[in-house]
């Protein structure tokens, strides 16, 4: 499961690829175009070990990431964005995440304390152990995980999932503190720490700064989610108002719900379109009857007889403020009042910083650290995640601690920071409308959701999981951007225009000194040019696909050379969709010929030359079976089918019966794949027979 | 540009029968552009030998692929000595102009012709190529609103339609348009058909001098430039 070093460096050499627009919008620079492309070919495994090389508890993030990589998502110009943290979800689950096992050694003497248990924290503690260093990680409440743990809501990311996850570091080696507040770093060098990585969060609620807010019954809401999260359950009686438009407001309300409330209004000043919050979620509320009273806020509370009498007055938007969005503006004598059991007041938190820490504070109430090393004012103490930031999301934290646990690493041992690698130019760019234009239109698949009343009876997971027809069908809408067709070898490109002619989408064309441009932004990656190019001038920015055919059809002679069948038969199949997984990898076992498969990635890349090895190798027939309606690029089979032509031409030319080279669909016939398999088999059997026939009677 | 086709596995195979080390040469341009013979199709007919030989079980062969510039120019070629040296025959997938130059740079090794020279033409669409020039030495273009009824006439009249047009049409080939009726609704429409009034006489085909050679350079003696 683990790559190596070597490893990385062959893949490094071999990819010229740009880095995506979801990649660039990650906090943790995820590799998401591969390992979407590895659902899509149904190789989760693989999938999930990409996704574990560069996200530390990729579980925490399929369930409760606020996916910036789906906001810029270049299929969102083209119909909707790739829902990517489902497909995430779907390889955490399908490929086995739970199973997985960690192991680190300690390479260094130097002792490192983390203080605070959040994402960012627990992140650092992670790569700091695997760079070899002993961790403790001290946390003032009882259970690890910060946020995670006291602020979101178990029906986002249940318990089972973030214990895994500190089981792992557990197992890891890192030494847990709970229930250990830390008052003073001083303490924490005089026990030997060498450094201390501040992760405190984000706790401290703000106040929304009107009369009554003091009253009983008012409670802010990072209280309110941590007293639920811990297991008190405190009543909040029939009828809820919570007031804000963020996340922490939607999780407050929906977390009021499934308490015994029955009536929940979420009072926000602003209208839906300013709402912080994830549409995605916002939806999930009002479905489970959550109301969202908008451009009104809370301006005088006061109680009587146990109820809390709020006085309302509605609002609307005016000219932008400091933040860029609207400023809403009261409108005159519009005040009302509304009766409530519990107000809860979500408007926004900040950091809390022990004075005795001696920090040195920056904008707002956050710890002030130096951009690059992270280093506070304080030798050897390092700050990061929503104490430095405010409040942000989780992957940020995440990538905040790792971030740190590089710094921490440099500063042990008198390195200089390095400054993050920005090893591939990102790829810029917009769809040209007549690229979209072409590219096949494919409806986002939205997980399964339990149904609203389900939901609301308790603190289950609401989202389910793809299933595997769903999850391939969605990763296959990815785009591929940045891996598409370039001219590597300008001196050898004799500027016929076949790739202007070929593209399915009008990528290449002429520029005003007379040579083909093929821009990086607008290649849908479909392999043809790559394959019709008379001079061979032409790859893709990652050519693993080629080399991969010559080596797999090497690999098949190898294994095939030992077999007792006869006759080889060679099929190129697409390896996309379910089609690659299902149909094909059972067809050399369930046929009763020599039937060897060749993966490929898209048919399209099958060039002649492949067909021919085959049969240089002794394939007495070969066929290319491809995903059919499946596909999701153009012109597919009309280019499949010119090489065939081709190839069949060549073979008759040579002596060869041209029935030896057959193409498929299997998905267009109704019956069972084997079967067609096997006629085709057979069909090559007599084909055989009368060739050596022929042989014999010339001798 | 130059037109060719690549001639067919058999005659190839024939060819090169008698030669073990066989270097498959192509040419990276017109056998490029037109689809004859540039590295693709090297690699092609590379891999379709290479199953012949397989087949046949007959294996006296080794081939070797190689793709110049341009085989017309000596050169590109003079960068391959040492392939060809390797080698006890060489396949130019060039045009034939490649195959002489190739012929006449490597006196000692025997150069065959892969592609069949065709005609100079252009593409009408992507594989699909159309003569369009016979190298006459004597261009009317100018006469024929640029349509060159030497070509793409069948029987390359002077003044025409002949009586074999109809609807368009040529007799000979109903899919060929007639280029004398091309010829006059172009001189139509650049208001110009007083050039339809005029009488062409018969060309001299006799009067080209085989081989042609042009000549674009000063002739100077030796010692004369020093004054």
């Amino acid at each position: 499961m683990v790559s190596t070093y070597a490893d990385s460096v062959k893949r490094a050499s071999f990819d010229d690829s740009l880095m995506p627009p979801c990649q660039a919008a990650c906090p943790l620079r995820m590799e998401i175009r591969e390992y979407v492309d590895l659902i899509a070919q149904g190789r989760v495994m693989e999938s999930l070990q990409v996704i574990r090389d560069s996200n530390p508890f990729p579980s925490i993030c399929a369930h409760v990431c606020t996916h910036p990589c789906e906001d810029a998502c270049r299929r969102g110009q083209v119909d909707n964005p790739v829902a990517i943290r489902a497909l995430k979800r779907f390889a955490i689950e399908f490929g086995a995440d739970r199973m997985i096992q960690l192991e680190a050694d300690t390479k260094h003497s130097e002792r490192v304390a983390i203080v605070g248990s959040g994402p960012a924290g627990l992140a650092a503690a992670y790569y700091l152990r695997k760079l070899g260093y002993p961790v403790t990680i001290f946390e003032a409440y009882s259970e690890l995980g910060g946020m995670l743990r006291v602020g979101i809501p178990q029906y986002r990311l249940p318990r089972e999932v973030l214990d895994i996850e500190v089981q792992r570091l557990i197992q890891m080696g890192v030494e847990i503190r709970t229930n250990t507040r830390v008052v003073s770093l001083d303490l924490l060098f005089e026990l030997g720490y060498k450094a201390v990585f501040i992760t405190v969060g984000a706790h401290q609620s703000l106040r929304m700064g009107i009369e009554g807010e003091e009253s009983a019954g008012v409670v802010d809401g990072a209280t309110f989610l941590r007293e639920v999260n811990l297991g008190l359950k405190p009543p909040v009686g029939a009828s809820v108002a919570v007031v804000g438009g963020g996340n922490v407001a939607i999780d407050a309300a929906r977390t009021a719900l499934r308490l015994d409330a029955n009536e929940v209004k979420i009072l926000y000043r602003r209208s839906r379109a300013e709402m912080p919050a994830d549409p995605a979620e916002v939806k999930q509320a009002e479905e489970e009857g959550v109301e969202i009273l908008f451009l009104v806020a809370p301006i005088k509370i006061t109680r009587e007889s146990g109820r809390l009498h709020v006085t309302c007055i509605r609002l609307t938007l005016g000219e932008p403020d400091a933040s860029g969005r609207p400023r809403p503006v009261p409108i005159k004598d519009s005040e009302f009042t509304m009766d409530f059991d519990t107000l809860i007041a979500a408007i926004g938190q900040a950091p809390q910083i022990p004075g005795d820490f001696h920090l040195r504070i920056g904008k707002g109430t956050t710890v002030w650290v130096d951009p690059v090393t992270l280093l506070t004012n304080r030798a050897g103490v390092f700050a990061g995640g929503d104490a430095v930031t405010g409040p942000a999301t989780v992957t940020q934290a995440l990538a905040a601690g790792r971030q740190a646990a590089f710094r921490i690493d440099e500063y042990l041992h008198h390195r200089y920071p390095l400054a993050d690698k920005q090893a591939k130019e990102a790829l810029a760019g917009d769809l040209l409308p007549k690229t979209v234009e072409i590219i096949r239109k494919a409806n986002r698949f939205e997980p399964p959701l339990l149904p609203p009343k389900a939901r609301v009876k308790d603190f289950r997971p609401v989202e389910l999981i793809y299933n595997w027809e769903t999850a391939i069908g969605e990763a296959r809408r990815c785009l591929r951007c940045g891996i598409g067709a370039e001219i590597l070898f300008q001196d050898k490109c004799a500027t016929c225009l076949t790739c202007l002619r070929v593209c399915p989408y009008h990528v290449p064309y002429l520029d005003d000194g007379g040579m083909i441009q093929i821009p990086a932004d607008q290649c849908q990656a479909c392999g043809i040019c790559v394959a019709e190019c008379p001079a061979k001038a032409i790859v893709l920015r990652k050519p693993y696909d080629r080399r991969h055919i010559t080596e797999e059809l090497d690999h098949v002679f190898q294994a095939a050379a030992q077999s007792r069948f006869k006759p080889l038969i060679i099929g190129f199949g697409c390896q996309y969709g379910l089609f690659g997984t299902g149909a094909l990898a059972s067809l050399w076992r369930e046929a009763q010929a020599g039937i060897w498969i060749v993966p490929v990635l898209c048919v399209a890349k099958v060039e002649p030359e492949h067909m021919l090895r085959a049969f240089e190798m002794g394939a007495e027939g070969v066929f290319i079976a491809g995903c059919g309606e499946q596909c999701a690029r153009e012109d597919t089979a009309f280019w499949v089918l010119q090489r065939v032509e081709k190839v069949k031409r060549a073979l008759t030319q040579l002596g060869l019966e041209p029935e030896r080279l057959q193409t498929v669909h299997l998905q267009a016939i109704d019956e069972d794949p084997a079967t067609t398999m096997d006629k085709f088999a057979e069909q090559i059997g007599k084909l055989c027979l009368a060739s050596a026939l022929k042989q014999e009677g010339k001798g | 540009m130059i037109v060719a086709e690549q001639k067919s596995l058999e005659e190839i195979r024939r060819m090169i029968a008698p030669y073990e080390r066989v270097l498959i040469l192509g040419c990276g341009t017109c056998m490029t552009v037109c689809g004859a013979g540039g590295e693709r199709e090297v690699s092609f007919l590379h891999s379709a030998l290479r199953v012949a030989q397989a087949r046949s079980g007959d294996g006296i062969h080794s081939f070797t692929e190689y793709t110049v510039k341009r085989q017309c120019d000596p050169e590109f070629l003079a960068t391959l000595v040492d392939r060809v040296k390797e080698a006890d025959a060489l396949l130019s997938l060039g045009c034939g102009i490649g195959v002489q130059v190739a012929a006449e740079h490597f006196p000692d090794t025997p150069v065959l012709p892969g592609v069949n020279t065709s005609f100079m033409g252009a593409v009408s669409e992507l594989g699909i190529w159309d003569e369009r020039c016979a190298a006459c030495g004597d261009c009317r273009l100018a006469e024929t609103a640029g349509i060159c009824p030497i070509t793409r006439c069948t029987k390359g009249i002077l003044n025409g339609p002949c009586a074999g047009t109809k609807n368009g049409k040529c007799e000979a080939n109903k899919d060929i348009d007639c280029a004398w009726i091309l010829i006059y609704r172009r001189l139509e429409r650049l208001g110009q058909l007083d050039k339809m009034r005029r009488y062409y006489p018969p060309r001299n085909f006799r009067t080209i001098p085989r081989p042609r050679r042009i000549v674009n350079k000063v002739r100077t003696e030796l010692g004369e430039s020093n004054g």
